[in-house]
């Protein structure tokens, strides 16, 4: 899982090194880094890193292990890979009902809509959702389409 | 080799065609190469020194072919006239009869089966497969999925190191048909359906294609015998074509997608209506079939081809000849 952070170090050679010694000790892989050495800030530059950690432990260990060392952390959050979904909804339901249900971690991005004469409602639905939570949330939002006796279409190997 | 042919139908009749037309490729193969028996469901005609193809390929009525006789298909296979059978009956889900008993039969007595019967393969997969082995003979379906694509020779042939992680599959050409037509010429499914049933695509009661059912059971056979799976019928959740509007599918094509019937081998087994871009290699249309699989090594592959028909003919014809060329080679 992917980590942001940004840190605050002292204008000073060797303060890089003496940073990223925690986050190689805790398995740590650094994806980027950008070292803005030309933008000191009151005699502090601004480093901002993409680390890849094995767990949020190893990462909430590195965190305190920087703190412990006086290296102020400017920010610091888990970076969340979303995948963004066509799906079609099809059936006599309120599609209403589908974006208001409430599904954790599904964002609706955007929803097209007809009705035939008959009330039946076909539906174009483009949602996000972090990576990991995919099947979780099709599941779900299968669930609810179901339950109003309506066929969810997502795309193949979803 | 002796070969009688089980079923003598559509595929049954095209099936000698082919053999008359290709009969010099296959006698240079097995120079005792014979079509000995062909069978239907009244009855049986048998000869030994070899069948005159010519005239039962023009012969509309079996009954009435000299040397006919009102036995079943059973006697023949039991009788060990022949040393390969071609299973060519209709494909019955329930119980898989009559194909189920003529395959046993074969293979118990050590004759090989070369079948595009779904039926049996569908309900007793694992124990054809132990009881060809059992008695040293083959038991080769190409036909049975994806009528003309050689998926099982292609994965058995060419992919002998590769594990096959996921597949999926445009597995029925009738319904393939009536959604590129609600695609091409945005038309209900309604109107779609009654123009494949026009046109003889697809059947009076359309429920076998239309439902998934036809594609569930390809899921089936390609579970068990490219993915090392032991399923049944059951095992596979099925959402067939009915639902869907043409409405659906303008939206759809809107975000450059159209729809699908997609049977799914990953984790789970399913045959349910799935958006597929446009520019995905498995986006085919008529009544194109399309199989698309997922390796450790190769990584992605996609086959399309013809799913039904005459075509499928290809498919029973490479089975015989493979079964030709091994046989004489563990002989000689
Ligand atoms: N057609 C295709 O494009 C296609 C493609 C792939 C797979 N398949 C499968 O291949 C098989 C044959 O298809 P088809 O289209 O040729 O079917 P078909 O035209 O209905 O022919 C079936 C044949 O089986 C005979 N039969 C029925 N019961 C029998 C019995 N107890 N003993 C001996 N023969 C019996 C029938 O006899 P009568 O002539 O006396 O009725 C007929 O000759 C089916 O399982 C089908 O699902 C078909």
């Amino acid at each position: 899982m992917k980590f942001s952070l940004t840190l605050a170090l002292p204008d000073k050679p060797g303060q890089l090194l003496r940073a990223l010694e925690p986050i190689a000790k805790n398995g740590g892989n650094i994806i980027s880094i950008i070292h803005e050495r030309d933008k000191p800030i009151e005699g502090y530059v601004p480093v901002s890193l993409v680390v890849d950690f094995l767990s949020h432990q190893s990462f909430r260990k590195t965190i305190e292990d920087l703190m412990n060392l006086g290296i102020t952390i400017m920010k610091s959050e888990e970076v969340i890979e979303r995948l963004r979904l066509t799906l079609i909804l099809v059936g006599n339901m309120d599609p209403r009902r589908v974006i208001e249900s409430g599904i954790e971690e599904m964002h609706v991005i955007n929803i097209e809509m007809t009705r035939s004469i008959l009330g039946e409602v076909s539906a174009r639905l483009e949602i996000e959702v972090p990576v990991d939570s995919v099947e979780k949330v099709i599941h779900e939002l299968k669930r609810v389409v179901v339950e109003q006796g309506a066929m969810l279409i997502p795309p193949i190997g979803i | 080799m002796r070969l009688a042919i089980i079923g003598f139908g559509f595929l049954g009749r095209n099936l000698l065609k082919a053999i008359w037309e290709k009969i010099s490729l296959l006698r240079r193969i097995d120079k005792d190469f014979l079509v000995v028996g062909v069978a239907n469901s009244k009855g049986y005609i048998y000869d030994r020194n070899g069948l005159n193809i010519e005239q039962l390929i023009i012969s509309s009525d079996l009954t009435k072919h000299s040397g006919f006789r009102a036995k079943s298909a059973i006697d023949l296979i039991k009788e060990n006239l022949c040393d390969i059978i071609v299973e060519a009956t209709p494909t019955n889900i329930r119980d898989g009869e009559p194909g189920l008993t003529h395959i046993r039969l074969a293979l118990s007595k050590g004759i090989h089966v070369v079948t595009s019967n779904k039926g049996p393969l569908v309900l007793a997969f694992r124990e054809l497969m132990s009881l060809a082995e059992k008695n040293d003979c083959f038991l080769l379906y190409e036909g049975t999925v994806a009528g003309a694509i050689p998926i099982f020779s292609l994965v058995k042939e060419c992919l002998q190191g590769d594990r096959i992680i996921r597949l999926f599959g445009i597995l029925n050409g009738t319904t393939n048909y009536i959604l590129s037509r609600m695609f091409f010429e945005e038309i209900s499914f309604e109107i779609a359906l009654k123009e494949a049933q026009e046109k003889g695509i697809a059947e009076r009661d359309p429920s076998y294609d239309v439902d998934g059912i036809d594609a569930a059971c390809k899921v089936v056979i390609l579970a068990n015998a490219l993915m090392g799976r032991d399923v049944k019928i059951n095992d596979v959740e099925r959402t067939g074509i009915r639902g869907i509007t043409q409405e659906a599918i303008s939206l759809a094509k809107k975000a450059n997608y159209t729809i699908k019937l997609i049977g799914t081998i990953d984790k789970r087994l399913e045959v349910s209506p799935r958006l597929v871009p446009i520019n995905h290699p498995l986006c085919v249309h008529g009544t194109l079939n399309a199989i698309h699989i997922e390796t450790d090594l190769a990584r992605e592959m996609t086959l399309v081809g013809y799913g039904a028909g005459k075509e499928t003919v290809s498919a029973i014809l490479n089975d015989i000849i493979t079964v030709l060329k091994k046989r004489l080679q563990a002989t000689s």
